[in-house]
């Protein structure tokens, strides 16, 4: 048997208990909503100006395996970093 | 029992003011505070200096023109007992007679000149909150129709009913407790139509509600509660700092089981600056309500039914309280700005979102920087319905779970406790369901 095909079977022998847990997750959060919460950021009227831009190549991240950002939060708008 | 009295004479008695006396009227805007002897400003870490050196807040004097003597009369026949209606209007219940109170939205122009807001702008409902012990919530009348004395306790009420002469006597004025807000917008979703939301928001889920939850479901229970919130404009600027990477090529090494995936990028330092104005963002004034620790309460689902037609308010009269229960505010603005800046950082991250399409994998912000030029601070009175459950957890103090709806535009939220048993056994018949098929998958195809 390829290496290929060991994949497929240990992916459809993961079905079963992953299945479960997203149920159950999913489940929960229809029903008890914990998730949920004002969304100011799109709810609310805002007039913004034109962005400002500042944009310039510091380097390179060559042979990684990652397949993004280490630590990106370009759309996590409420996890707050460092203030200056 | 000490208490604030409203019976129209505020009695100055300004008398003389020792050295260290509160002055009555607060130096203009610039005047430097006078220091006692041997202190001197320039000596004075700069954070005392610059306290000492501000102005005050400007001040919105937000009033419907509701008489200061406690009685609500209706301007037709002038009897003092009325009733909200859906339609936003007040009916007295004597004559019939429908009228509304002016929007505060256009009377004050609060939707007008975020541009040039600087500093914090607010309005007198807005007033820091004078901690006077528990009698401060207990406001006394002296009844303009009989002069019987009239005790209000605002903690639940903001209206009571003379004794003796059966006027209604509200509490119009603003007091220093924070029971008396700028504004109110008034409910428009009917007690019926609030049910009928609940139950059908309920009805959804009840196939893994906990039985006692079903066993006890009244959606008549549900409460007509209106909440406090500062409804906050701003002017604001920010900026983040970050890096970005965009795919510069991406390759497989390997062969058979011990292929890897490689990607090259470029790394740019990425920095955006935003300008932006807010126009009536709602923020929780209860220190309660603004706690949203999801293991101890479910007040996450009350913040869920917001935004409001704030639009919408009128100035705070407290005959459309009539027939509702209401909370007071605990928090003053000082204590409300890190959860105004909070909010703001995160509506420019929203913002510069657009701009960061090229960094195909992605942009890791590691710096934000807000200048809030100005805020404006209106407290109000927000309508929602309310039905509560409090689930009994053993000898725990349990967990109180919320439906609520918006009294305005109906949106309805919910935290319907779980049977969790019945859940699990769900989940775990759903995942032998599933195993079983895999296991024949791979007995049919697999071998």
């Amino acid at each position: 048997m390829s290496g290929e095909e060991q994949d497929w079977i240990y992916m459809l022998l993961a079905a079963g208990p992953t299945g479960a847990a997203l149920f159950y997750w999913y489940m929960y959060r229809f029903c008890r909503n914990t998730d949920k919460s004002h969304g100011f950021e799109r709810e609310t009227a805002i007039d913004a100006e034109e962005v400002e831009c500042t944009d310039y190549k510091i380097g390179e991240n060559n042979r990684t395996r990652q397949r993004s950002i280490r630590g990106e939060n370009s759309k996590s708008f409420r996890d707050r970093v460092q203030r200056y | 029992m000490s208490s604030q009295n409203f019976d129209g004479d505020r009695g100055g008695g300004a008398g003389q003011l020792g050295p260290g006396s509160v002055r009555d009227v607060p130096p203009p805007p610039g005047e430097q505070i006078p220091l006692p002897e041997g202190l001197d400003y320039d000596k004075l870490p700069e954070a005392v200096r610059e306290e000492l050196e501000g102005s005050d807040p400007e001040v919105i004097d937000i009033r419907s023109g509701a008489a200061g003597s406690g009685v609500n009369r209706c301007p037709k026949c002038g009897a003092s007992e009325t009733k909200p209606l859906s339609s936003g209007e007040l009916m007295c219940m004597f004559c019939r007679h429908k009228w509304t109170t002016e929007r505060v939205e256009e009377k004050y122009g609060l939707g007008e000149g975020i541009d040039k807001l600087v500093g914090i702008v607010r309005g007198a409902g807005a007033a820091d909150i004078e901690d006077a012990g528990d009698s401060a919530h207990i406001v006394t009348f002296k009844c303009i129709g009989c002069g019987a004395e009239v005790a209000i306790n605002t903690e639940n009420s903001m209206s009571a009913r003379c004794h003796w002469c059966r006027h209604v006597l509200s509490v119009n004025e603003q007091i220093a407790n924070g029971a008396v807000p700028d504004a109110v917008l008034p409910f428009r979703i009917s007690k019926e139509d609030a049910i009928r939301r609940i139950r059908q928001f309920a009805g959804r889920r009840s196939f893994f509600a906990l039985k006692a939850f079903k066993k006890e479901f009244t959606p008549e229970n549900v409460l007509g509660v209106f909440l406090p919130y500062m409804i906050v404009d701003a002017n604001a600027a920010a900026e983040v700092q970050g890096e970005g990477e965009i795919e510069t090529a991406s390759y497989t090494e390997g062969e058979g089981n011990n292929k890897t995936t490689y990607y090259d990028a470029d790394v740019y330092a990425v920095e955006r600056k935003v300008k932006f104005l807010v126009d009536d963002l709602p923020i929780e004034a209860s220190s309660q309500r603004s706690n949203f620790d999801r293991k101890a309460n479910t007040n996450n689902i009350i913040n869920t039914i917001l935004p409001f037609d704030t639009e919408n308010a009128v100035a705070w009269d407290a005959s459309y309280l009539a027939g509702y229960s209401s909370e007071k505010r605990d928090l003053n603005i000082d204590g409300m700005m890190p959860v105004l800046e909070d909010q703001l950082l995160s509506i420019a991250r929203s913002e510069v979102l657009h701009t960061l399409r090229e960094y195909d994998r992605g942009v890791r912000w590691d710096r934000e920087h807000l200048d809030l030029k100005g805020s404006r601070w209106v407290a109000m009175y927000l309508p929602v319905w309310l039905y509560s459950y409090h689930q009994k957890k053993g000898r725990e103090r349990g967990l109180l779970h919320y439906i609520a709806v918006n009294g305005r535009t109906g949106e309805t939220m919910g935290s319907i406790p779980i049977q969790t048993w019945k859940l699990l056994l769900a989940a775990l018949t759903l995942g032998t369901v599933l195993e079983g098929a895999a296991i024949w998958l791979i007995a049919m195809f697999g071998g």
